[in-house]
């Protein structure tokens, strides 16, 4: 009660919106459900433009960013404070930022009390399949095989969005996790399940979107010697041999330095 | 006896620390800033008691926002509270 209070009106909101997408556009309370989730991430599509735009201004900077970790690597606490000195400087905005997560959380919740309240007087109208109010996803599981499959989903999207956040070492948790959900009502599996493909459809047309000028900056940081040897090169040959000759030989001397520049590195 | 009356701190500690056990781990959002928002909760915590604590921390959570720049930003270092 004491948290349900202040979450009321998110809470009016949110059944609101599900009648209305039951009532009046005809979906089951499964689907409506899906919808309700649809709407609250496309709600937050403007965060993800803004993400794409600063992933790829940290892209551009990427080489610097890379220079200034290899120099405070023995200091985790100093290379993160210089990080953000860099970004300060050059105006970078990191995309990951608190608030947009945490404010995920009281919808979550008020989605969690209304889906309560729904179980507790349960709407007219078929419960068979996926019926978003059963309270409890195992006593659904144990009579509908759907329920199952709705666990095996929640695993699979959520292990896909772990990996697509390269958090490796957080593989475990999803299927953990499922202890902890089986008490959880039918609704907000279903919930879950849905934002976390539409993280990783996010995250895959985020993908998409991005070139990677990974090795692009790497050959330019190349290129000023590579630029500057040349013009020594071509003076001295200019005054003896012809031009033409020069050009193609100036590159395959590079190339051998680079060559053995590699073999003493390893 | 010092243990005792600062319970409210503890528990306040407990919050954010469950916090980053649970959800935390779960969603893995980055932190712009540095320290990161639950650090800053609990440092803020520690020195400046539950009330001012969470003042403070509240106010640094506002401020992860995606339209603020992030920064280095330690709890000592705050200007609310002097």
């Amino acid at each position: 009660m004491i948290l349900g209070s202040p979450l009321t009106p998110l809470e009016d909101i949110l059944r609101n919106v599900l009648d209305w997408l039951h009532g009046s556009i005809g979906l089951s309370w499964a689907w409506s459900i899906v919808a309700l989730t649809v709407i609250v991430r496309l709600l937050l599509v403007p965060l993800m433009v803004r993400q794409i735009h600063s992933m790829q201004n940290l892209q551009r900077h990427a080489p610097q960013m890379k220079e200034l970790q290899k120099k405070y690597k023995a200091d985790k606490k100093r290379q993160q404070e210089e990080l953000m000195k860099f970004y300060r400087e050059n105006n970078i905005n990191p995309a990951a930022s608190c608030l947009p997560l945490l404010a995920q959380f009281p919808v979550f919740i008020s989605l969690y009390l209304v889906l309560r309240h729904f179980s507790k007087h349960p709407p007219p109208g078929d419960l068979s399949w996926l019926h978003g109010f059963v309270p409890n996803i195992a006593a659904h599981a144990s009579s509908h095989w759907s329920g199952f499959v709705l666990l095996a989903i929640y695993v699979v999207s959520q292990l896909v969005s772990t990996l697509l956040m390269a958090r490796t070492m957080l593989l475990v948790l999803p299927v953990a996790f499922v202890f902890f959900l089986v008490n959880f009502p039918v609704g907000l599996v279903i919930y879950w399940v849905t934002t976390n493909l539409w993280t990783v459809g996010q995250g895959l047309i985020t993908r998409q979107m991005m070139p990677k000028p990974a090795p692009p900056p790497r050959r330019s940081s190349r290129t000023p010697p590579q630029e500057e040897t040349p013009p020594e090169d071509g003076a001295r040959d200019t005054a003896t041999v012809p031009a033409p000759a020069a050009a193609p030989a100036a590159p395959k001397r590079v190339r051998r330095k680079r060559k053995k520049r590699g073999g003493a590195r390893r | 006896m010092r243990y005792a009356l600062r319970a409210p701190t503890y528990a306040g500690l407990a919050v954010v620390y469950a916090y980053r056990w649970t959800l935390g781990v779960l969603w893995g959002g980055r932190c712009k800033y540095h320290p990161t928002c639950s650090q800053y909760a609990l440092d803020a915590l520690r020195h400046y008691g539950l009330v001012r604590g969470s003042i403070l921390a509240c106010w640094r959570l506002l401020r992860c926002n995606p339209w603020s720049r992030g920064g280095v930003d330690y709890a000592e270092k705050q200007r609310l509270f002097r």
